[in-house]
């Protein structure tokens, strides 16, 4: 293969994973927590992508397809969660949500 | 003369994911957390042609980019003001031990991967000019991931009958007290 | 005769449970009359076995009966066994015989109390005890009786538990009735160590024989004798039987003068090879009971509850049974046991007839004249007051000089010592008998009399048949049954112990007849006296000093008060501070405060932050792979 080997795909992904987590926990507004969810799911999608090339096994983007599948399936429960918080006129803000305090 | 501009389209791509990647993250408005996404994903798309993943990139734009990222941008259009996001971090304690734990994480998976994998990681398989095609992804599809494809689909409709009932209109739709213990 | 005694034994305590267990199923009168019918029952059995045992052999009479072998360790084997004796029968004959008059005469004493069943189950209870006590054929079992019998006289005591006196009486019985358990058990501890047995046979044998050392059967026999001035209310131990007369009268005419309190001279017979085999503490319980003798008979003098005056009578003529056994004299000891508690019981049945009359009045002061009023109750009471001051032909007179006469041929400086303080004993009891006599039933009658003699109680004549009979027949008896002793003339009852209680002492015929008609003589001045000043209207003892010991009765509650009560109740408060308030109490509340303290610096990690969750799971799984990375 040309060009930069897998090595180099994973950490690519590694850093854009990482990115995700940091803006999933820094995060107050709900709709950048998705974003950033949406961020480590597509990293791991760049990994799996790279080890099927790696390997010559196509198994690794039919699961890359499935986890988009799974990502369409969250983004569109989260957004609903989102829009009711909305309607109702909530802040929309993870913080204000602590009724697990204690 | 081919490799070189592998290289080059790579690494541009590569600049770009992790460019958009951390504005998605950064951005105070979240329109500009949604196109960052968006170019995000178009860049992924580039890299994995370049891994030999065509129908994956080709899914890739038109379900991500042109589906769900479609839909993001109408929610947030919905939301207007509404959606502004300032720079608010929580506590300090929270900050900066999710920095930690983000770089722990990075370091970690670099570390782990390059001690593990080391040699194994150096040689690419051989693959066919079919590797990557959609033909072949049918293929697997509907013989040896059949389970996957079927459990993808029930996903799916579960996802589209939660969206329904989370927008559906109920009683309570007056003002909600917010939780009293807001930090 | 096994069977007899079988029946003796466990009639009672089949009275006993049904009426327990059959609660509320049962009337009140049912319940009474079970409990009566359960004794009378028992004395049934006990005369089987009288009857039997009087057809045999003298040498045939004891005989042992096992039910089961309930310890067994090595060597050493502890059984249920009963023992059927001549001793032992006369005890049975008594207690069932008595305590069965006793039972039938409360059916009448407690009608219309809330909570006849309880009593009646208790009597029941206590005569199984008693009986358990009398029949049992080793240490162990009478430990087990005298226990029991020690509970059921708590249990009577504070029957009416709504009364603080009455708890504070029971309490008071049963804490020293405990020091006394405790002697007995640690005596028994020794006999086990150094006889490997607690049956009476080896026992006794290894007493008798000299296996053990002085010092040994000195110290068993104290243990024993701890015990028995416990149960008998002797000096020191005797500061509860006054205050037992909380309990309601049958209580104390059936237990604390008729059975329970003779069990301590019963366990000087029946344990007598050890007492011989340690004579200093055999005289020094000879010494004990004259000292008691003549300490309650001189208290006796200042009384005014008629109750408290019959108690102290009951812990004099017990002076009297100790004195016997003391010196040796056990069948005669046990003779004056039988004949005190025909008159002792008559004596309080008969003043819970008065009591009954006068709805509860219990104060001397507050009688009198009532033998117009109550001739029956004052015949008996007359009967039982010169029984027990033993004046001729009287059950006292036979009994008592009988005691007196041995003190007589003792001789030495004990023998003297104990003759000379007997004959003074005599003297006492005639004044504090006859006084007691003649405020009740002599002199003008009281408002109170007045009242009651024209109220509601007097249309039913002295009290039911069920109080009247008992006291006729223990009348008779009292008459009568000292006829059983004439000395020289003819002595069953002392030929009936002799095998199994042979006497140290014997007086000659010559010896009983004289210091008989001395004792009666003192006895009959005593009587005198009392009559003179009661003629004259004033007191025996005058005001003053002397009046003052003996209303306080020397003292003795105070004194134990002082020794033993306040030290433990200032030891206890001083723990209390000391000890259980910062250390245990405050480990306690350390421990709390620190669980709480703990809990809520965890429950900082409960923010409620969807964030702080997503970070700890961050936070894991980086740790995570660390760890596999590691581990590989």
């Amino acid at each position: 293969m040309s060009g930069p080997g897998i090595p180099w795909y994973l950490a690519v992904s590694a850093i854009l994973f990482s990115t995700g987590v940091a803006g999933v926990l820094l995060r107050r507004s709900p709709l950048i927590v998705l974003l950033s969810l949406e961020i480590m799911l597509n990293s791991a999608n760049l990994a799996f992508v790279g080890f099927s090339r790696l390997h010559g096994q196509m198994d690794g983007q039919i699961f890359a397809l499935a986890v988009m599948a799974v990502a369409a399936a969250e983004v569109c429960v989260g957004l609903g969660l989102i829009v009711a918080m909305a309607r109702r006129r909530l802040p929309l803000d993870v913080d204000v949500f602590s009724e697990l305090k204690g | 003369m081919g490799n070189f501009l592998t290289w080059v389209v790579w690494l541009v791509a590569a600049a770009a994911c992790l460019g958009t990647g951390l504005r998605v993250v950064t951005a105070s408005n979240p329109f500009a957390s949604a196109l960052s996404l968006i170019g995000n994903l178009a860049s992924l798309a580039v890299l994995y042609l370049l891994a030999s993943g065509e129908f994956v990139a080709a899914a890739q734009v038109l379900v991500y980019a042109g589906a769900v990222m479609v839909m993001f941008l109408f929610v947030i259009a919905y939301l207007g003001g509404r959606a502004d996001a300032p720079w608010a971090g929580g506590t300090r304690l929270i900050q900066v031990s999710s920095v930690i734990a983000a770089v722990a994480l990075l370091a970690v998976t670099l570390v782990a991967v390059g001690l593990e994998a080391g040699d194994q990681l150096s040689s690419e398989a051989d693959v066919t000019r079919s590797f990557g095609s959609p033909a072949a992804i049918g293929q697997l599809f509907l013989t040896d991931q059949l389970l996957a494809f079927e459990i993808t689909s029930i996903v799916l409709l579960v996802a589209a009958i939660g969206g329904v009932v989370l927008g559906m209109r109920s009683e309570a739709e007056g003002d909600r007290v917010p939780g009293k213990d807001a930090q | 005769m096994i069977f007899g005694a079988w029946l003796c034994l466990l009639a009672p305590a089949a009275g006993f449970l049904s009426i327990l267990l059959a609660g509320t199923k049962l009337t009140r009168r049912q319940a009474g009359l079970l409990s009566t019918a359960s004794v009378f029952v028992a004395f049934a059995g006990a005369v089987i076995a009288f009857v039997d045992m009087l057809g045999r052999d003298t040498a045939d009479r004891s005989e042992v009966t096992t039910a089961w072998t309930w310890l067994e360790a090595g060597d050493f084997k502890v059984s249920l066994d009963l023992l059927v004796d001549p001793l032992s029968i006369v005890m049975m004959l008594v207690v069932s015989g008595i305590g069965g008059l006793i039972i039938l005469y409360s059916n009448g004493y407690m009608k219309g109390n809330d909570e006849e069943r309880r009593y009646f189950a208790y009597m029941a209870f206590f005569v199984f005890s008693m009986l358990l006590l009398v029949e049992s054929a080793n240490l162990l079992l009478l430990l087990v009786g005298w226990g029991l019998v020690g509970l059921a006289s708590y249990l009577l005591i504070a029957f009416d538990h709504h009364r603080p006196a009455a708890v504070t009486a029971g309490k008071k019985a049963f804490l020293m009735n405990a020091i006394g358990d405790a002697t007995m058990a640690l005596g028994l501890f020794l006999a086990i160590a150094k006889t490997g047995s607690v049956d009476f046979g080896p026992v006794f044998q290894a007493a008798s024989s000299g296996a053990l050392s002085d010092t040994v059967v000195t110290l068993i026999a104290l243990g024993l004798l701890g015990g028995a001035l416990a149960k008998s209310a002797q000096i020191p131990l005797h500061t509860w039987l006054p205050d037992a007369m909380e309990g309601p009268t049958p209580v104390s005419a059936l237990i604390h003068a008729a059975t329970m309190v003779t069990a301590g001279v019963y366990l000087i017979c029946r344990a007598h090879p050890i007492f011989e085999a340690a004579p200093t503490v055999q005289h020094l319980a000879a010494l004990l009971g004259l000292a008691t003798l003549l300490l309650a008979g001189v208290v006796a003098l200042v009384q005014w509850d008629i109750k408290r005056v019959i108690a102290y009578s009951t812990m004099s003529q017990i002076g009297y049974m100790f004195v016997g056994a003391g010196i040796g004299a056990y069948g005669f000891a046990m003779f004056h046991l039988v004949t005190h508690a025909f008159f002792k019981g008559l004596l309080f049945l008969a003043a819970g007839l008065v009591i009954h009359r006068l709805s509860g009045e219990q104060d001397m002061r507050e009688m009198g004249g009532l033998r117009r009023s109550m001739p029956l109750t004052h015949w008996t009471f007359l009967v039982g007051t010169l029984a027990l001051v033993a004046i001729i032909p009287f059950a006292g007179f036979w009994s008592k000089d009988a005691i007196i006469s041995s003190s007589l041929a003792q001789g030495g400086a004990l023998g003297w010592v104990l003759y000379v303080g007997c004959l003074i004993g005599s003297l006492l009891t005639g004044l504090y008998s006859f006084r007691m006599y003649f405020y009740v039933f002599h002199g003008e009658p009281s408002a109170k009399v007045e009242a009651a003699a024209h109220g509601e109680e007097a249309h039913h004549g002295e009290g039911d048949l069920s109080m009247t009979v008992p006291v006729v027949v223990l009348a008779i008896g009292a008459t009568f049954i000292g006829l059983l002793q004439i000395p020289g003339v003819w002595e069953p009852f002392q030929k009936f112990l002799e095998d199994v209680v042979p006497p140290l002492v014997s007086p000659s015929t010559g010896q009983e007849w004289l210091s008989s008609m001395i004792s009666l003589a003192f006895a009959t001045f005593g009587s005198y006296l009392a009559w003179k000043a009661f003629r004259a209207g004033r007191e025996l003892v005058s005001a003053g000093a002397i009046r003052t010991l003996l209303e306080h009765k020397f003292w003795f509650d105070e004194l134990y008060d002082a020794v033993f009560c306040r030290p433990a109740q200032m030891l206890a408060a001083l723990l209390r501070e000391q000890v259980e308030q910062p250390l245990v109490q405050g480990g306690l509340d350390e421990v709390a405060d620190g669980t709480i303290e703990a809990a809520s610096i965890a429950g900082r990690a409960e923010s409620g932050l969807l964030r702080t969750y997503a970070l700890a799971f961050a936070v894991a799984v980086s740790i995570l792979a660390l760890v596999f990375l590691v581990v590989r």
